[in-house]
């Protein structure tokens, strides 16, 4: 056994020193998360713009929701110009503009109803659906106001209270309810959000992890080229030891690159407790397993490195594809069946349970008993495979 | 006569229809240089691979140091080394780095395999780069690292597979020093190479090899004898003799 640790020290040693690998297996996957991090790890709150065509220029009712839209934290306005606004729709710069029509506050001071025109293409997108989703609610709010200094006007006629008086006295009342409203809404944030790292970081890791014990089916391969494998097994070390010290250098490696990106991500995103870091850690044990088991398959199988090399792209290319890494996968279509098959998938169930939904390893036994059994059952078969030199006994 | 240290009998081995070894015995003393010559394809390669213990042999059996490669392959290991064509080497390590990896392979602790590979190194004139990357080395300092790599833990019979090819006369030279020095002490050593005139000067007795079999064996000069006087003729004369001028791929 201490024969097979030294050869796993040599093969980790290795690793550490090739800086090439250590970027592809290191730096690509923290760069990956970097993207990630400032694609979603900032505020998460919509920010949006309307453009606004306001053919009604200097219109009592036009100007008051343009300056409402304004007042709005999270949407900034923009003013085009007819030909600007058909110009952007055009070239789908912009996918939704609102239109105020000319006559827009003449026939509100006439008692007559108007409208707001959204032009847009298609379905406006998703951020032009919530602008015309915040036009709408301030346009309605401002219809009502309408309707209230109507009635109260109604109600005060003879009363020997001057028009102006009253139009003056309701804003004032409804701009205290807008600042102090009956019904008011409040937010209570209890911790983060359906997190976009929470659904990636688990496929992302083991998408890097299983590529780089995949890759090391091309290091076995490159050492039977070289003549190394079989200079060791002239010595005292036996076959059993070999492979051994292979495998718990493949896993080794597997854990020290998960330790180094999930440590990233413990501090980056502060997705984890240390239960959960923990508890995630042994998870891709199990995986870092299973996928060496079939790393040393592939590198029992092949006779040259860059059959090697593309066995271990297309195995995980396929094993990733699979898992719903990028993409959800509906439960009740065929993909989800083909899923299974991925160990991926087992192990970015398995880590979404612990990190986003607060789960124990015992939530996810089903899984780390598939990932042990794909280690054992590849283990046994890249055994019996795995030959020294070609047409070699051992 | 010296006890026998190496007893091949009837060796066969082939890869699907082809018989790379067909048929191969042959005996080496305690202490003596054997060489086994033959052009490309000749079965040197998959012969070393059974004597090693890498090829299980299809027929036949290799005694060596009284233990069956069949029966007792670990204890036949533990007295092996081979130093293979390639240079078998871990370039991302130092020369001694390397050294004392395969020296705790062969059972040596971890003090004992660095005295040991400075005294290698020594040996092959490479102490002073014993820190540095093999991958900076030149052709014939890999070489001796190579060669000194398989004398870690002291084997009592030592195969050499072509140690020379593509070096410069001076690590050459130190090669063939290193050799003679060793069969001094005592070792076994079972040597191939297609420089005849290496042959000649460092083997006791040589073994031509072609199409998987012996086809012939003595000592140098015996073989020499065979085609004319031993003084005019060379063992290059002897093998192109017995093996033909056919060119071989």
């Amino acid at each position: 056994m201490a024969r097979a640790l030294l050869v796993t020290i040599r093969e980790t040693r290795a690793y550490l020193r090739d800086r090439g690998e250590l970027a592809f297996s290191l730096l690509l996957p923290i760069a990956i998360f970097a993207l990630m991090y400032g694609a979603f790890g900032g505020e998460s709150m919509f920010h949006g713009t309307a453009y606004v065509v306001n053919e009604d220029v200097d219109g009592a009712y036009s100007t008051r929701l343009i300056e409402r839209l304004d007042e709005l934290d999270n949407l900034d306005v923009n003013l085009l110009s007819w030909p600007e606004a058909s110009a952007k729709l055009r070239r789908s710069d912009v996918l939704l503009v609102v239109c105020i029509p000319e006559d827009f506050s003449a026939r509100l001071i006439s008692g007559w109803p108007t409208q707001l025109v959204f032009r847009q293409r298609g379905n406006g997108g998703d951020e032009g659906q919530i602008v015309a989703s915040l036009v709408r609610g301030v346009a309605e709010e401002i219809s009502q106001e309408i309707q209230i200094e109507r009635q109260v006007q109604r109600a005060l006629v003879g009363k020997g209270i001057g028009q102006e008086k009253i139009q003056t006295t309701v804003q004032k009342l409804l701009d205290r309810e807008r600042e102090f409203p009956i019904v008011g809404v409040s937010e209570e944030t209890i911790g983060t959000g359906v997190d976009p790292v929470h659904q990636f970081l688990p496929g992302i890791v083991t998408m890097f992890v299983l590529f780089s014990i995949t890759l090391n089916a091309r290091a076995i391969v490159e050492e039977r080229r070289k003549g190394t494998l079989e200079r060791l097994l002239t010595t005292r070390l036996r076959v059993g030891e070999l492979f051994t010290g292979k495998f718990l250098a493949s896993v080794s490696r597997g854990l020290l690159q998960t330790l180094i990106l999930l440590t990233l991500a413990y501090i980056v995103f502060q997705i984890f407790t240390p239960v959960s870091f923990i508890q995630a850690i042994t998870i891709v044990l199990f995986f870092a397993a299973a996928g060496s088991a079939l790393g040393l398959v592939i590198a029992s199988v092949v006779r040259s490195e860059d059959a090697a090399n593309w066995i271990a792209v297309f195995f995980t290319m396929s094993m990733v594809m699979v898992s719903g890494t990028f993409f959800p996968i509906p439960e009740d279509s065929i993909l989800y069946t083909v899923s299974k098959l991925s160990i991926n998938t087992h192990a970015n169930v398995a880590l979404k349970t612990v990190i986003a939904e607060g789960g124990s390893l015992g939530d996810v036994g089903l899984e780390l008993t598939i990932l042990a059994g794909v280690g054992v059952v590849g283990l046994i078969l890249s055994r019996i495979l795995f030959r020294v030199v070609p047409g070699g006994s051992r | 006569m010296a006890e026998v240290f190496l007893m091949a009998e009837d060796l066969h081995r082939s890869f699907d229809e082809y018989k790379a070894v067909n048929g191969v015995s042959f005996t080496i003393h305690k202490g003596e240089i054997f060489g086994l010559l033959g052009p490309n394809g000749a079965g040197k390669t998959t012969t070393i691979r059974i004597l090693s213990t890498v090829l299980n042999p299809d027929h036949g059996d290799v005694t060596i140091g009284g233990y069956s490669i069949r029966d007792n392959a670990g204890a036949v290991r533990s007295l092996i080394a081979v130093c293979p064509q390639e240079l078998a080497l871990y370039a991302d390590l130092s020369a001694l780095d390397n050294m004392v990896f395969f020296g705790r392979m062969v059972g040596l602790g971890g003090k004992e395999a660095v005295a040991q590979a400075m005294k290698n190194l020594e040996l092959m004139g490479l102490a002073e780069r014993a820190k540095g990357r093999v991958d900076k080395f030149s052709g014939g300092m890999k070489r001796r690292v190579n060669l000194a790599i398989a004398l870690m833990g002291t084997p009592e019979l030592l195969f050499l597979d072509e140690p020379t090819v593509g070096i410069d006369p001076q690590s050459r030279n130190r090669i063939y020093e290193t050799i003679e020095s060793l069969r001094d002490k005592g070792m076994t050593i079972l040597y191939t190479t297609h420089y005849m005139e290496e042959a000649d000067r460092l083997c006791d007795r040589v073994a031509i090899m072609d199409g998987g079999q012996i086809i012939a064996m003595g000592t140098p000069q015996q073989l020499k004898s065979q085609i004319g006087p031993p003084e005019q003729v060379t063992l290059e004369d002897v093998f192109l003799r017995l093996t033909g001028r056919t060119l071989r791929d």
